[in-house]
């Protein structure tokens, strides 16, 4: 009995991929197929879709005792993509492929009964972890090559169903070259034209995308918060393509990508509801945790509207990922790791009813009650937020008057100028948000950190927040292409603290 | 016996300078027991002919023997208990508790007895006169720029001139008003909602607070409640007429239909105090109160001139001339003069803008567009001129902190 075939795979423990080897057997016994190596309640399905998948497409299913090893044997293996593998080695086992056709082959894809190959969430980054593991050939359903075949270096195999990969792998047919699209960039956006008035906020908006801030929108209903926030969207720079793949992968993961598209550099915009769940948010899920909001939002903008109607505990949840650039979700059977690169966006009402500080609308809110929602604002999370802006309401002859305001391009000129200005000096890829504080500050002029400590001082009775402002600085300073942070920047940038309520005038 | 023996110890240290601490001690195992209110103790004391404020001063015995017959032992011991606690609370933040008619209660206060229900018992924290000529600023929790604006300068030129401004201590315009009399090294007292020993509005109590700064600066927390008694509709509202019976003259800056500065000025008008109203801009909520004041006949406030000459009018008559110095020379405050001589760090252009809007705060894209400035410069200049003390910022934009220099009066234009 020889009749052992072998044939690697990609195993996904959130976005980490492992090698998985798998081996047929045949041995003797009553007819039958047994899976071993820790195969989930999917996996083990595969066992009836690869044989009807089989039967259909005119092979035959052979009359012994197959042992499939899923190697290594104690790493979880989860969903659909198996079902390719598992049958490839099932035919080659039972001789109806022969066992060199498999030398080096790598695959992935989920059969349907009639044999038919189709995609499987996760392909992407499937793909790269075997390109990483030095594979030269990896089949994948021909509605997925495209995903495929964004990883570079990866020559890949579209196979339509199973007697298509049957034949592609004897050499029967050439296998179609999968053409390499050029990934897109710059969607037609809504445009900061648009946006009446609102220069406070327009400058704001300006300086998010140059450093990367964070940014908060505190503002009545309908002046405009979730239109900025869009706008900023618009400003931000193509993603380099490292950077759009690893945004692509988590997208893949999800489930959130069509296998069809080309590789997208635009950078993620996600806008949650502010009724989302901590799971739906930061990640979760039972088994391996899926990726959430945050991920999603990976090396673009995580839009968070009402703020404050946000319950508490998501918020706070919010806090480490936000500083540390990565989720980490441990659970019972798996700790996985999603990055989360992500500049938020955050809007709110100044008070429950919105109209707080409105010339002729009357707020209703109990004073008490303001303060408490602003309070759930404060502290630690409110320390992560660079810039605090107020956006007045919109008057009626201004949203009616002509659109003046200037357009996208030539503020997002401006913004990659800046983005240019930090990456010459920290290096490539560098904002200004994440650079480490003794470096901005060594840029400042002395006189600058001299005329922010007192300032603050003077201001806010601490001097807490320094290099926050400084960093914010260094970002006006970069806009007006300033080697050094002047106090001129200093001042500007104390300007988007909001004022908090109750504290002294 | 022996426990209202005990507590006459205790409230000799809580008693103020004059009052009888054996009279403090009945009047206080009456109050703490359930069902006890300020309301009901005044209630006991006016409905006994014998027990006018004199009387309560000069016949403590009179009092202790009605108390205590009134009580019956079991109640007057657990009472006694009781009012201990309420003793050691008072006595941990040093304050001082007078008794209608004593001499430490303020005169002024007591006049109107037993109509106008002025508090039997009065804690008062700092140790300040509360005799000397005085202004309540009063108005709604939620103002407008405008209204902050204007009770601050009010305030200013009261604090200016030495006369002590009062009011209800809570968010708004009541804060508005101390925060601006504290700048210029004024007197300032608040009467609170709740007792002394609940921390309200949170913020002002708080360490640091305006509370702590008021008492810093030589101003008095006042309460006719016991100390652990939380702010309730109820007393909130009766203390408005404490703040009328202390001052010479109420202004109202702001307030709904149903402010509590409504009742502030009712108060006044019963004691015959002078009632000034602010007038606002017709459509806003916030002018209200005001405007119905200045429909049934209160004087409308159109500066600190027009206060400060009321304070120095009434107290003039009734006190000794010397201390007629003190509300101030009135044709010519102080602020007016500092503010002119000093120069600003404001850019001139910025600066006329700000002065032609005072006291109206502007929004930053308002005056970005008015003055034809960049926002980045523009919101520098703004932050060089708040930490030089110039600026004052509100919900809805932001003002000069003083009264721009080389303008007459307000009122005469800013038609926005």
């Amino acid at each position: 009995m020889s009749g052992l075939a072998r044939l690697h795979a990609v195993a996904l423990v959130g976005l980490e991929p492992h090698r998985v080897r798998i081996e047929c057997a045949r041995t003797t016994g009553l007819p039958g197929l047994r899976l071993v190596g820790l195969p989930d309640a999917a996996v083990r399905e595969a066992a009836d879709r690869v044989r009807t998948a089989i039967e259909h497409r005119g092979f035959t299913w052979p009359q012994e005792r197959l042992v499939i090893n899923l190697a290594p044997a104690d790493l979880p293996k989860v969903g659909s993509s198996f079902d390719l593998p598992l049958a490839l080695v099932v035919l080659a086992a039972s001789g109806q492929l022969p066992a060199a056709a498999l030398g080096g082959l790598w695959a992935a894809g989920e059969l349907g009964l009639d044999g038919s190959l189709r995609s499987v969430a996760g392909l992407l980054p499937a793909a790269s972890g075997a390109q990483r593991f030095g594979a030269r050939r990896l089949m994948v359903p021909a509605c997925a090559a495209a995903e495929a075949a964004l990883v570079p270096g990866l020559s890949v195999l579209p196979a339509h169903d199973l007697r298509d990969a049957a034949q592609l792998l004897v050499g029967a047919r050439a296998p179609r070259p999968v053409e390499a699209r050029p990934p897109v960039s710059a969607p037609d956006g809504p445009d900061l034209a648009e946006v009446r008035g609102q220069l406070l906020a327009r400058r704001a908006v300006e300086l998010a995308a140059a450093g990367g801030h964070h940014l908060l929108l505190s503002g009545p209903p309908g002046c405009g918060k979730t239109m900025l926030a869009q706008r900023l969207h618009g400003l931000l720079p193509p993603l380099p393509p490292a950077a759009a793949l690893e945004v692509a992968a988590i997208h893949s993961l999800a489930g959130e990508r069509d296998p069809d598209r080309p590789l997208s550099l635009v950078p993620p915009l996600r806008e949650p509801h502010h009724g989302a769940s901590l799971a739906a948010l930061i990640g979760g899920g039972s088994g391996v945790p899926r990726p959430g909001e945050l991920s999603l939002a990976h090396h673009g903008l995580l839009l968070l509207d009402e703020l404050l109607e946000t319950p508490r505990h998501v918020l706070d949840a919010l806090r480490q990922p936000l500083e540390r650039g990565f989720v980490v979700l441990s659970r019972a059977r798996a700790r996985v790791t999603y990055p989360a690169r992500v500049q938020l966006v955050a809007a709110t009402n100044p008070c429950p009813c919105g109209h707080l500080g409105s010339p002729v609308r009357g707020c209703n809110c109990r004073p008490d009650r303001v303060e408490r929602y602003r309070a759930r604002l404060s502290g630690p999370l409110l320390d992560r937020l660079d810039l605090h802006v107020e956006v007045p309401p919109v008057d009626r002859a201004q949203l009616l008057g002509p659109a003046d305001g200037e357009p996208t391009a030539v503020v997002a000129r401006r913004v990659q100028r800046a983005r240019a200005a930090a990456a010459g000096r920290w290096g490539p890829g560098a904002l200004v948000a994440r650079a480490d504080p003794a470096q901005v500050r060594a840029t400042a002029r002395p006189a600058a950190v001299r005329c922010l400590v007192a300032a603050l001082d003077r201001l806010s009775g601490s001097a807490r927040g320094v290099d926050r402002a400084l960093r914010v600085a260094r970002t006006i300073a970069d806009l007006d292409a300033c080697d050094h942070i002047e106090v001129a920047h200093v001042e500007e940038a104390l300007a988007y603290r909001l004022p908090m309520v109750g504290a002294s005038p | 016996m022996s426990a209202l023996t005990t507590l006459e110890r205790a409230c000799a240290e809580v008693a103020a300078p004059g009052t009888d601490p054996g009279v403090l001690a009945a009047l206080l195992a009456w109050s703490v027991l359930p069902r006890r209110t300020p309301d009901a103790l005044r209630r006991q004391v006016r409905d006994d002919p014998t027990l006018t404020p004199s009387t309560l001063a000069g016949t403590p015995e009179e009092l202790r023997r009605r108390v205590v017959a009134g009580l019956g032992r079991a109640a007057l011991l657990s009472g006694a208990q009781a009012a201990d606690a309420v003793v050691a609370a008072w006595r941990d933040r040093e304050v001082r508790v007078a008794v209608l008619g004593d001499p430490a209660y303020p005169d002024r206060l007591a006049e109107g007895w037993p109509q106008l229900d002025p508090p039997v018992l009065l804690a008062v924290r700092g140790r300040t006169q509360l005799d000397t000529p005085a202004v309540a600023i009063v108005g709604s929790r939620r103002p407008s720029g405008y209204g902050t604006a204007i009770a601050a300068w009010l305030a200013e030129a009261a604090g200016a001139a030495g006369v002590r401004v009062v009011s209800g201590g809570a968010l708004g315009i009541d804060a508005a008003a101390h925060r601006a009399a504290l700048a210029v090294g004024g007197r300032t007292d608040v009467v609170l909602g709740c007792g002394h020993a609940v921390a309200y509005p949170r913020g002002h109590a708080a360490p640091g607070g305006l509370f702590a700064q008021l008492l810093g600066a030589g101003g008095v927390l006042v309460s006719e409640l016991l100390p652990w008694e939380p702010p309730r509709p109820g007393p909130i509202r009766a203390r408005n007429r404490i703040v009328a019976g202390l001052t010479d003259v109420v202004v109202v800056v702001e307030g709904g239909a149903r402010s509590g500065a409504l009742l502030t000025a009712g108060a006044a008008a019963e004691r015959g105090r002078t009632v000034l109203a602010v007038p606002g801009d017709v459509r806003a909520p916030g002018s209200v109160a005001p405007h119905r004041l200045l429909a049934e006949g209160a004087d409308p406030c159109t500066g600190p001139d027009d206060l400060l000459a009321v304070v120095q009018a009434a107290s003039c008559p009734m006190t000794a001339p010397t201390s007629c110095a003190g509300p101030g020379t009135v044709s010519d405050p102080p602020h007016a003069g500092a503010a002119a001589a000093v120069v600003s760090v404001l850019p001139a252009p910025l600066h006329a803008e700000l002065a032609r809007r005072w006291p109206r705060p502007a929004r930053i894209d308002d005056l970005a567009a008015a003055c034809e400035l960049p926002v980045g410069p523009l919101l520098a200049a703004l932050t060089r001129a708040r930490v030089a003390g110039e600026l004052a910022e509100d919900a809805d934009g932001v003002r000069l902190r003083r009264q721009p220099g080389g303008r007459p009066r307000p009122g005469a234009g800013p038609g926005a």
